[in-house]
């Protein structure tokens, strides 16, 4: 298959401007700067192109939410705050293709009519900060950044936001909020960030993968994205697989690729001559799938709804038949709790006090009614809250549970 | 007191001109306070706080919400251990207690001579790497014991 | 104008309404700790949840507007198991320390705790601890373990006072509110802040454990700090004022009140309190019988021409004690007709409720036709009259003869009191029912919240008896003094 994303990836020296470009890097702007705004927004729409972030959101038809002529700035912001757990692709296209991803703003910025740009990246990033700062440099340099992009009469400037350890930042409010230099306190929806986003005005957040997948859209058309991948989810995504596989890593694969030729074939299978237990298919906040959804399921949105989950990040976590999925779980109900705003009161005490049973059942003083407990705390907290990190957590405590009933039995009931 | 070293001011000016609003310049701000001291003071938050035209209580909450910005000094060499999922599945917990042991220390305390801090954190984005840390700015993945003690013998 | 039904009930409201503004106008109140119609929404407590039909989760009727055929509940079986897990949440790291705690008996959590869960916790494990007792401010203190993080005072200080004290620290059930370090929560309005603390995070130290709330009666009034005439709720048990707390007039003080005059009631439970007469016989002051007192001030008045009479009102008094003051000088002829007024150096003040002018009731007064006793000529006088209470530089405009009469009808004692020949005590207004004229002109009624004590009795009533003495008929002297406010 074609590479799109991760063409560059093995090229040496992939992230300077020159090797780009002789990789056929910004092409797409001589194509896009012919183009109409909303020409450009149709082909993105045509393309199918939904979010890469985990909402999977028709990114065409985001961007075509933008008000016309209200009269304010428009901002485009790349969301870098890679941090879902299980998640990183983000980080390979800002380390070994920048140029890709700076293409991508140009089309996007110029179909939504923004002439400032930014990317917001986690602060733990420093070494893909420290080469999306030097891409974007040379960017400026050779006129396709700042004013009069290549003659084209558009201007952009594009700037880094650098976060500093939170993972609710990849919150597109919260993400908004902290470019404002706040709390990471995601805002109450509607309004939506389009109407009314960064300082008041106008704003697209969109995926770093979702922006880099736009040049080839440009580039190749609505045809030759669509020709890989299911009607409902054409392209291509990164699948980020880690965890207890012999070749982990990230996978640039058509959406609708069977997950198990994923872990089998390409990742090299279990590692240590293991058995499949589950996998977590879309970052560590989608419902966990067993050995047996692992044998249908496909990598696309619609597959993995039917199979209960979720694409999500396509963070895929696999794990062996030596996991204990309390522990699994525990663990995730401790990043949860720690990286809860504190805003809404279901998430910030129901988190915390999942954490707290799922660590007490672990240090043996489980409880017959704690599975119960924990059921009516990812039940009470999902969907009561500004944003879905509750949600996030509450996932995982229904899957694991329900498919993994017997290990939660057996904690509940240590004396038994 | 504290106030920004003449390249840090005129880096933050540049800065301010990215934001139509002055408040946005906060987290670079604090950033830059960070690299001119490695951590952020209550005089530096106060510095800032003037410089932003916000009240200090408002520096103050962000410096609290974000887990990278110290409120006190750490070690020179700052360990920063992935605790979640991927890397716990490869091992994380035994570079821990590795690290633990050998530095002297436990989570969030700095060596004696102030050369290193060990803290967890959670995901770093290397899940395909782990189990991996983060010294300051800087990764360090597919560890083992043997390449978490060559790492500490090359910092020291 | 969206037409919505909630609850079954159908309505009209303006558009941009918020359900819960909404769900008010038929008579539903939704259980809400962060929501506050003059702060901006923040949407955080999830107590406001409501069923709206068509939707497929529910949504805070604190954010969400009334549309066009909107089906709500707020009161379905589906709708109070909400709120009652909500409840469950903000329970489990809270102290539950009712008996110890100052907002007892007027505490959200715990009236919604009654209406809609009294289980058990179900919590075991260790609660988060935070900081207790903490010392906020001049008047104000926190218990950090039992604030629900409604925000409400934060966005308080941002949005009311632009003060910005009160953040947020931390993330997750370890967020904390607090000051910048070493910083206080000092503002003018701070005690604000306790008043919309739903619960017993933010008390405030000069009520903090005086009385229980359930004994505290209530009686709207009007505060006497300064010349805005905040509307006020005076708390009192046992005839003693306990606190001010802000009533709502959207056109004089929304619903907050200043910290200077929430704390102005102190001089009604002084015991500087006047209450009995006093009458000065060589020199030497003494208690007297009030029929004493009249006597002496009768046969005053008796031998003395209308011209060499002085009356002096207060832009502190009501229009009522005032007006009675001005009846008298029509009966009598008396043509001097001043007015004390309380002047503060440095007088605080803003732009938002604070007056530099420290008189609940100077348009009042000079509405009467009273002049202001300060920087008037030097006034001689055999007798003066003298309503409230007088400052230093008053007390030098008001030289009496040497053979003057100094008559004086105050609450409370002063250096002002040590110099008259005569003492009648007066009842405050906290004692009487009147009305106030604010600078806007406004006439404000204000209730009586306590019987006077001891000989004291509304200054009107002393001149009413007064006039009586005098030979004015009674009817005469009593339709004349309760003719109206002016």
């Amino acid at each position: 298959m074609e590479q799109r994303l991760t063409k560059n990836f093995k090229v040496k020296d992939s992230h300077r401007l020159e090797v780009s470009r002789a990789q056929g890097g910004y092409q797409s702007l001589a194509k896009l700067f012919q183009m109409k705004p909303e020409e450009v927004i149709n082909q993105v729409k045509e393309a199918g192109l939904r979010g890469r972030g985990g909402a999977g959101f028709a990114a065409g038809l985001k961007w075509s939410f933008i008000p016309k002529n209200s009269g304010k700035p428009v901002y485009l912001t790349v969301n870098a705050d890679e941090s879902e757990p299980g998640t990183f692709k983000d980080r390979y296209i800002l380390e070994l293709d920048p140029h890709l991803l700076i293409e991508g703003i140009i089309a996007a910025c110029y179909a939504i009519g923004a002439h400032v740009s930014y990317v917001y990246i986690r602060g733990e990033f420093y070494f893909p900060m420290q080469r999306l700062q030097a891409a974007i440099e040379e960017a400026y340099q050779a006129g396709l950044l700042g004013k009069n992009i290549l003659n084209s009469g558009f201007d952009l400037e594009v700037y880094i936001h650098r976060g500093a350890g939170a993972y609710i930042c990849g919150e597109e409010t919260a993400l908004l909020e902290s470019i404002e230099g706040k709390r990471g306190h995601p805002r109450l929806k509607p309004p939506y960030p389009a109407i009314v986003g960064l300082f008041g005005c106008p704003t697209i957040i969109n995926n770093v993968e979702t922006i880099a997948s736009v040049p080839y859209i440009i580039q190749n058309g609505v045809q030759a994205y669509r020709a890989v991948g299911t009607q409902k989810s054409p392209g291509t995504k990164l699948f980020c697989v880690s965890g207890h596989v012999v070749r982990p890593g990230n996978y640039e694969r058509p959406l609708g690729y069977p997950l198990k030729n994923l872990i089998f074939e390409d990742c090299g299978g279990i590692r240590g001559g293991k058995k499949l237990k589950a996998v977590i298919p879309g970052g560590s906040s989608t419902p966990i799938l067993d050995a047996n959804d692992v044998e249908t399921v496909l990598l696309d949105y619609e597959s993995m709804e039917a199979h209960g989950s979720m694409l999500g990040s396509g963070g895929v976590i696999v794990l062996d038949d030596t996991t204990n999925m309390v522990d699994a779980l525990g663990n995730l109900a401790r990043f949860y709790a720690h990286e809860s705003c504190g805003q809404c009161s279901p998430c910030r005490e129901g988190t915390g006090w999942a954490a707290k049973i799922l660590d007490r059942m672990l240090s043996g003083e489980g409880r017959p009614k704690d599975l119960e407990l924990l059921r009516s705390i990812a039940d009470n907290m999902a969907g009561k809250t500004i944003c879905v990190l509750a949600d996030s957590l509450s996932m995982p405590i229904w899957s694991y549970m329900k498919k993994f009933r017997g290990e939660f039995e057996a904690y509940a009931n240590p004396n038994h | 007191m504290f106030e920004f070293t003449s390249e840090n001011l005129a880096e933050f000016q540049k800065i301010l001109q990215r934001y139509s609003i002055k408040r946005a310049a906060l987290l670079p701000a604090l950033w830059l306070v960070q690299k001119q001291t490695g951590f952020i003071s209550r005089e530096a938050m106060l510095y800032v706080a003037g410089l932003l035209d916000v009240a200090p209580a408002k520096v103050y909450e962000v410096v609290t919400f974000y887990t990278m910005f110290h409120q006190k000094p750490v070690g020179e060499y700052h360990i920063q251990v992935c605790r979640t999922l991927s890397c716990q599945l490869l091992g994380s917990p035994s570079i821990t207690e590795h690290l633990k042991k050998r530095l002297g220390i436990g989570l969030g305390e700095i060596t004696t001579d102030g050369r290193f801090s060990l803290v967890e954190v959670e995901c770093l984005g290397s899940c395909g790497t782990g189990p991996m840390f983060q010294v300051n700015d800087e990764y360090h993945e597919n560890l083992t014991i043997e390449k978490v003690d060559k790492i500490l013998e090359e910092l020291k | 104008m969206p037409t919505l039904t909630i609850d079954g009930i159908q309505v009209t409201v303006e558009p941009g309404t918020t359900l819960i503004e909404a769900a008010k106008q038929v008579g539903k109140s939704v259980p809400h700790f962060c929501y506050h119609k003059k702060l901006s929404i923040a949407g955080n407590c999830r107590m406001c949840l409501v069923e709206v039909e068509k939707m497929n989760k529910p949504v805070v009727s604190c954010q969400v507007t009334a549309a066009e055929g909107m089906v709500v509940k707020t009161d379905s079986e589906k709708v109070k198991n909400l709120r009652k897990n909500v409840l469950e949440f903000i329970l489990i790291n809270h102290p539950i320390d009712c008996p110890v705690c100052d907002q007892a008996g007027e505490c959200k959590l715990q009236e919604y705790y009654m209406d809609h869960s009294i289980a058990d916790s179900q919590m075991t494990e260790a609660k988060v601890h935070k900081p207790k007792r903490v010392d906020l401010g001049p008047l104000v203190v926190l218990d950090d373990e039992r604030c629900v993080l409604c925000s409400r005072c934060i966005r308080f200080c941002d949005e009311i006072t632009k003060t910005g004290e009160l953040c947020f620290v931390n993330r997750g059930d370890h967020q904390t509110l607090t000051t910048f370090p070493g910083m206080k929560l000092d503002n003018l309005y701070s005690l604000n802040t306790v008043d919309i603390c739903p619960v017993g995070a933010l008390t405030n130290k000069d009520f903090r454990f005086a009385c229980r709330v359930w004994f505290l009666k209530e009686t709207p009034s009007i505060c006497t700090g300064c010349a805005t005439g905040c509307n006020i709720t005076i708390n009192h048990y046992d005839d003693k004022i306990y606190r001010y707390l802000p009533r709502e007039n959207e056109a004089v003080n929304q619903c907050w009140l200043c910290d200077e005059g929430r704390l102005s009631y102190k001089f009604v439970n002084d015991s500087s309190r006047l209450l009995r007469p006093k009458a000065k016989t060589n020199g030497q002051a003494s208690f007297v019988a009030p029929t004493v007192a009249m006597e002496v001030l009768v046969s005053q008045v008796e031998k003395t021409k209308p011209q060499d009479i002085v009356l002096v009102g207060s832009a502190l008094e009501s229009n009522e004690n005032n007006l009675a003051l001005k009846k008298l000088a029509d009966l009598l002829g008396v043509t001097h007709l001043y007015y004390s007024a309380r002047i503060v150096p440095n007088p605080s003040h803003d732009d938002f409720l604070i007056k530099a002018d420290k008189n609940p009731n100077r348009a009042g007064v000079e509405k009467l036709g009273f002049k202001p006793l300060l920087g008037a000529a030097p006034i001689h006088s055999k007798v003066c009259i003298i309503l409230g209470g007088l400052s230093e530089a008053e007390q030098k405009a008001l030289q009496p003869k040497a053979s003057g009469h100094w008559v004086m009808l105050a609450s409370n004692e002063g250096p002002d009191t040590q110099a008259a020949d005569l003492i009648f005590p007066t009842a405050t207004f906290a004692e009487q029912e009147g009305t106030f004229t604010n600078f806007q002109g406004r006439v404000q009624p204000f209730a009586k919240a306590f019987e006077p004590k001891g000989d004291t009795r509304p200054a009107s009533q002393w001149i009413e008896e007064l006039a009586v003495r005098l030979g004015f008929c009674h009817c005469e002297a009593s339709q004349l003094l309760r003719s109206g406010s002016g």
